[in-house]
């Protein structure tokens, strides 16, 4: 790639072309542009007209400039121009590319590996091999091809530590063998030890080239507890800005969720490259916390994790004598409250006060006598890891207690009465403690000389005897018993807890075998001292993004090696445990400082933002498009071309504007529409119905008979329907349609409990149906026909009153037309309505008894009115009716009986009003 | 010799052709009301003009009896004078006139003149006229027949390019009616104008041109043709000639209408763009103007 002016081409070579613009520069301008062609009859006037000057009428420069920019802009995208074009480092031969990969860098690690592919990329173009070494856990370089290693890319991660001199000495190893390579380092920022002799080792081997982002790290430091505040340190590595950081306490909620439980500010001054703050918590709250992180930031670095140093254990006393007012020093409890006080929180109080608090620890002082409830009650908070810590004392040695069979809450057996040495009536010294024994809790303390016992409650010599012996006296007798039950434990000092007994509550090593018992935590953090003789096994390391892994098989650590060596491969930061007793080892500790690398001023050192390449040739062919567009519009407007394809074009987008939004917007709207413009037409009109059987034909001459009847009621009457609508039972609403006229047929379905129930409602709220059998049949609707059997199945579920041939009187024989024949295609008498009232009795006089009340819910009948009614789109019958005129009189009678049924549901029983006597008297000739 | 089914089958379309103008010029024609084109005098003519008593030298049978029965004198029915005008028409049939610059809104210029010709033949027949074309092709004649004639005369193109105007046989003291857009060589319409003059035949010129004739709205290299493709005219920059344009169409106007001034003729303008009604109102009046 040749790069000229920071752009760089792939094809330098074609951007020659641009010394052929001028060229064509001159050929265009002589050029003048195509002449027209137009009919015109005035050119007679024109004939001896010239043109005013013949060189403005050449192509006019702005239009040659647009030419002449689309040509160059092709010919340099053709050339491949590419912005922010990747500068091959240069050099040959092995490149190794090292990396700190510790927890500094993790928060760039993205970077970092997007700088390592460029590399790669820029290794493999020029075809050097690559060998990648990860500084803080350095295995021997192997040169190979970029793309391997580029599929090795993935396995790198940034370490919770950073390279130390173990891990120098290996890369020293690692390079001895190695011939003269290039280096590239990249640097987490961050200095640390050994990090000169890496310089010179890397510089031995050939030029070294160092990447860095030159951004501030911020660490978090173990967070210490102090006076009830719990605070928070946090170091930078550069200073130079303001910079507020939140650190938040991170633990589990009592429903065992993980969850922020409280958070802090700290704010770095402009020139502090340390911030601090304090944060007061409750010590419920204070205990649930797990670690401390800095948010926002992904490093190893920015989390400190905390143990026992921050939980405040609760420690229960309950002793059995308290009678000794005003003696405080003689009070079995007043040492244990000394020891305790700094580092626990002490509960007082009966024990059924104290369980359900679920203290750490209980401790019984001289308390022998338990209740079958109580022991039940401590043996199930022990079995659920209860530390039971158990005082001897005079009380206790009275007592039958654990005498003959080992107590529950008891670890040995005791002898009867004790004893006492070294007393003013006894012989002997008071005995001294014995050192501790391997596998002692308290292995490792040093014994002191003053310590010495002068009565002590003695165990029954057991088989597991030797086994529960934690510490015992000079003469081997225990001091010291415990028992694990279930998964806690009871611990039984063979001592009294005041100095009655014996000198121990009055040492230090008192307090310092609490703590290993885990009865208090210790307020300073343990120094390797302390921890001799321990082995710490880790529960949850860090990875070098701070997140917290399970351990695995992790081998244990010594616990002086576990406070005082560097963290590394051996020593991974993480949450070590020791029994009962947790330990942090954080990235961080209390008085590690971070400082920014200081590179020697030979060595060259560059960022890590990696610049994306940008290629222009599709964006410098596209502009020359645009460019010849323009051009193209230019060049008809210049010779009067663009009107007539300016009509054209702009109706050619307005046709296909209007297709595209028109089709769709349609298609949108009609779905939505359908059900509601039935709805619509339904109630806007009066509108017949009948019922869909789903015999097609059936339902289509249904559908033209009361389209007919439609017809003739709308020339006839002041009833004017709208065309009428198929019903399905199972769907739709019935509610809008007067009259339903149900055809039958043997193979329509029954309708489903559903659909009836809606058709009961219809009829009770003044719906008709009118059904017609179609066959012509007696209208006995009873078993003669398929037909009548089918009615009488479909019937069966509705609410039909008692029924009655229509009698001569029934107001549907007068609603509209005087009738008393309903014939439809076939000419059968009975038709079935309700039957009257039985108390309705016709009056001497009047031609129809008063019938006021209700509308017959069905009308039932075989006559086919449909196929009566029928008619096409034109208004011609559909079906033939009878003979001749006496069969146009019967279709006429049929038309009569339409409108006289739909008058009669329209008006119901307005006929029927005595008021019209005289008129109806005067049209029955009487 | 022209095979006689290619002669009919000519004859078709232009028989095809005839009824579309006819109804057009027809329905065009309806839209003037006829005046009474009478004489406001007594003589010739078919209409009531006034009775007049009886004077010596009537001859008997001149008496109305209807009239002179109703008392003693005795009176004379007189008509209206009226007498039949000849009136000569000329419709340029040249290549020019063919020429439409929007053909889907615009008519051709021949078109609109035929039209407007032939519903001016149409009302002068009905008001009982005598029309026909100059020249030697078609006398002067009334009745339905001539206006179907003329029909077939107007649908006959001219391969002339810019035809002339037709001024042989002019019937002294006649009138003339002239459409054309007068694009021609104007010596022929001199001529034409001086010997109806001559010969007191008076009458209307009417100018139809389309109304990119008027704007030259041009631009750009362009090669101007007629319509026949004889004249050709390249020019570089059409939008400079525009100008000069249109100051020698005014030209041929001012030089037509002093023309018309000096022979006694009357001038009107008509662009394809505007209704045909309002010219043909216009030819109306001013032929019927003539004749007062």
């Amino acid at each position: 790639m040749t790069i000229i002016g920071g752009i760089g081409f792939t094809a330098p070579w074609l951007l020659v072309g641009l010394a052929a613009l001028p060229v064509l520069w001159l050929i265009l301008r002589a050029v003048p542009p195509a002449p027209i062609r137009r009919r015109f009859p005035g050119v007679v006037l024109l004939l001896g007209l010239s043109d005013d000057e013949t060189v403005s009428d050449r192509t006019p420069w702005w239009l040659l400039l647009l030419r002449i920019l689309a040509v160059a802009a092709i010919i340099l995208g053709l050339a491949g121009p590419v912005f922010n074009p990747k500068r091959g480092e240069g050099g040959t031969g092995p490149l190794l590319i090292a990396l700190d990969a510790s927890w500094a860098g993790a928060g760039s690690w993205k970077a970092k590996m997007e700088l390592l592919e460029e590399h790669l990329t820029d290794a493999g173009r020029a075809g050097r091999p690559v060998a990648v070494m990860s500084l803080t856990d350095p295995e021997v370089p192997v040169f190979q091809s970029a793309e391997v290693m580029r599929s090795r890319l993935p396995g790198l991660a940034p370490r919770p530590w950073q390279a130390g001199h173990a891990e120098i000495d290996r890369v020293e190893a690692a390079l001895s063998n190695l011939a003269a390579t290039e280096t590239r380092w990249l640097s987490d920022g961050l200095d640390h030890p050994g990090r000169n002799r890496l310089i010179s080792l890397f510089e031995s081997l050939g030029p070294l080239q160092v990447y860095e982002t030159g951004a501030s790290v911020t660490a978090l430091a173990p967070a210490e507890f102090k006076d009830g505040l719990i605070g928070v340190n946090a170091a930078r590595s550069r200073a130079g800005v303001i910079q507020d950081t939140t650190v938040l306490a991170i633990g589990r909620d009592p429903a065992g969720v993980e969850r922020v439980l409280s958070s802090v500010t700290l704010s770095f001054d402009t020139d502090a490259t340390t911030a601090s703050a304090e944060l007061s918590l409750p010590s419920e709250l204070r205990g649930r916390i797990t670690r401390f992180e800095i948010q926002g930031t992904r490093s190893a670095g920015s989390v400190t994790l905390s143990d026992d140093s921050l939980k405040r254990r609760e420690v229960a006393l309950i002793a059995g004598r308290e009678d000794r007012e005003g003696l405080e020093l003689l009070s079995p409890l007043h040492y244990l409250e000394q020891a305790l006080e700094p580092t626990a929180d002490l509960l007082r109080g009966g024990l059924f006060d104290i369980l359900p608090a679920n203290p750490d620890v209980i401790v019984l002082a001289d308390v022998a006598i338990l209740s079958q409830a109580e022991t039940e009650a401590l043996l199930d908070w022990v079995d659920a890891g209860g530390m039971l810590l158990r005082f001897a004392g005079p009380r206790l040695a009275a007592s039958d207690i654990s005498r003959d069979t080992e107590d529950p809450l008891m670890p040995v057996r005791l002898r009867a009465g004790g004893r006492s040495v070294g007393g003013a009536m006894s012989w002997g010294e008071p005995k001294a403690l014995a050192p501790f024994a391997e596998g002692s809790p308290f292995f490792g303390l040093a014994v002191p000389q003053d310590v010495t016992v002068s009565a002590q409650v003695m165990a029954q010599p057991d088989p597991t005897l030797a086994d529960r012996v934690a510490a015992a006296l000079s003469d081997g007798t225990p001091l010291v018993t415990r028992k694990a039950i279930g998964r806690g434990q009871v611990v039984l000092f063979h001592v009294t807890a005041n100095a009655e007994w014996s000198t121990l509550p009055l040492s230090g090593l008192f307090v310092e075998m609490l703590e290993r018992l885990a009865v208090s935590s210790s307020a300073a953090r343990p120094d390797a001292g302390d921890l001799e003789g321990t082995v710490w096994q880790p529960v949850q390391v860090l990875d070098g993004f701070g997140a917290l892994v399970d351990a695995g098989n992790l081998p244990g650590v010594d616990g002086p090696a576990l406070v005082s060596d560097p963290v590394g491969a051996t020593l991974q930061p993480g949450v070590y445990m020791d029994g009962d007793r947790l330990l942090a080892r954080n990235v961080i500790g209390p008085d590690t400082t971070i400082a920014p690398a200081d590179w020697p001023s030979r060595i060259a050192v560059e960022g890590l933002e990696t610049r994306s390449e940008l290629p222009l040739a599709g964006l410098l062919l596209g502009l020359s498009l645009l460019l010849l567009l323009a051009d193209v519009v230019a060049s008809l407007a210049l010779s009067g071309r663009l009107r007539a394809a300016q009509a054209r074009g702009v109706a050619t987008i307005a046709l296909v504007g209007c297709l595209g939004f028109a089709i769709p917007a349609e298609a949108q709207t009609a779905p939505i529409a359908g059900e509601e413009n039935v709805a619509v037409s339904a109630t806007s009109e009066v509108v017949l119905a009948h019922v869909l059987t789903g015999d097609t034909q059936l339902d289509s001459t249904a559908r033209a008979g009361l389209r007919g009847l439609s017809d003739v009621l709308f020339f006839r009457t002041s009833v004017e329907p709208n065309a009428p609508i198929g019903v399905d039972l199972e769907r739709d609403e019935l509610a809008f349609f007067p009259l339903l006229y149900w055809p039958i047929t043997p193979s329509q379905p029954t309708p489903s409990a559903d659909a009836y129930a809606r058709l009961n409602t219809y009829l009770r709220s003044g719906g008709m149906i009118l059904f017609d059998t179609r066959d012509a049949n007696i209208s006995g609707f009873g078993t003669a026909s398929p037909n009548g059997r089918k009615l009488q199945e479909l019937a069966a579920a509705l609410d039909i009153p008692p029924l009655e041939p229509i009698p001569a009187d029934h107001v549907v024989t007068r609603t509209f037309y005087l009738l008393q024949d309903f014939p439809g295609r076939h000419s059968g008498r009975e038709v079935w309505v309700e039957a009257a009232p039985p108390d309705a009795e016709q009056i001497e006089g009047m031609p129809f008894r008063n019938l006021n009340d209700g509308v017959t819910p069905v009308v039932i009948g075989g006559n086919d009115w449909a196929a009566a009614w029928a008619t096409d789109a034109q208004g011609r019958p559909s079906f033939p009716v009878g003979r001749g005129y006496a069969g146009e009189r019967q279709r006429e009678i049929a038309y009569r009986f339409g409108v006289n049924l739909i008058m009669y549901v329209l008006t119901g029983n307005y006929k029927s009003d005595q008021v019209h006597v005289p008129a109806l008297l005067d049209r029955l000739g009487q | 010799m022209i095979p006689s089914s290619a002669l009919r089958l000519r004859s078709e379309e232009e028989a095809s052709r005839l009824p579309p103008l006819l109804a057009r010029a027809e329905h065009l024609a309806g839209t003037v009301l006829l005046g009474d084109h009478g004489r406001r005098r007594a003589g010739l003519g078919d209409d009531f003009w006034q009775y007049r008593p009886a004077q010596h030298g009537d001859s008997r049978r001149m008496i109305d009896h209807r009239r002179s029965a109703r008392g003693d004198a005795q009176f004379v029915r007189e008509r209206e004078w009226q007498i039949a005008q000849s009136v000569m028409m000329w419709v340029d049939q040249g290549a020019s006139m063919r020429f439409s610059s929007a053909p889907d809104t615009i008519p051709t210029k021949a078109d609109r003149a035929r039209v407007l010709g032939l519903a001016t033949a149409i009302l002068l027949v009905r008001g009982g006229e005598r029309v026909g074309l100059t020249g030697t092709a078609l006398p002067p004649q009334r009745g339905n027949a001539q206006i179907l004639r003329l029909a077939d005369a107007f649908s006959q193109d001219s391969a002339v390019e810019y035809a002339p105007p037709e001024h042989r046989a002019m019937i002294p003291h006649a009138r003339a009616f002239f459409v054309s857009d007068f694009l021609g060589d104007m010596t022929d319409v001199r001529l034409a104008l001086t010997k109806a003059a001559d010969r007191g035949v008076r009458g209307v010129l009417l100018q139809v041109l389309d109304p990119i004739e008027e704007d030259f709205p041009f631009s750009g290299r362009t090669i101007f043709e007629s319509v026949g493709g004889s004249v050709v005219h390249e020019t570089l920059k059409a939008g400079d000639l525009r100008g000069r344009y249109i100051e020698r169409l005014a030209r041929r106007r001012d030089e037509l209408t002093q023309l018309c001034a000096a022979t006694g003729w009357q001038m009107g303008h008509h662009h394809t763009s505007q209704s045909a009604q309002s010219a043909l109102l216009w030819i109306y009046r001013a032929l019927d103007g003539g004749t007062q």
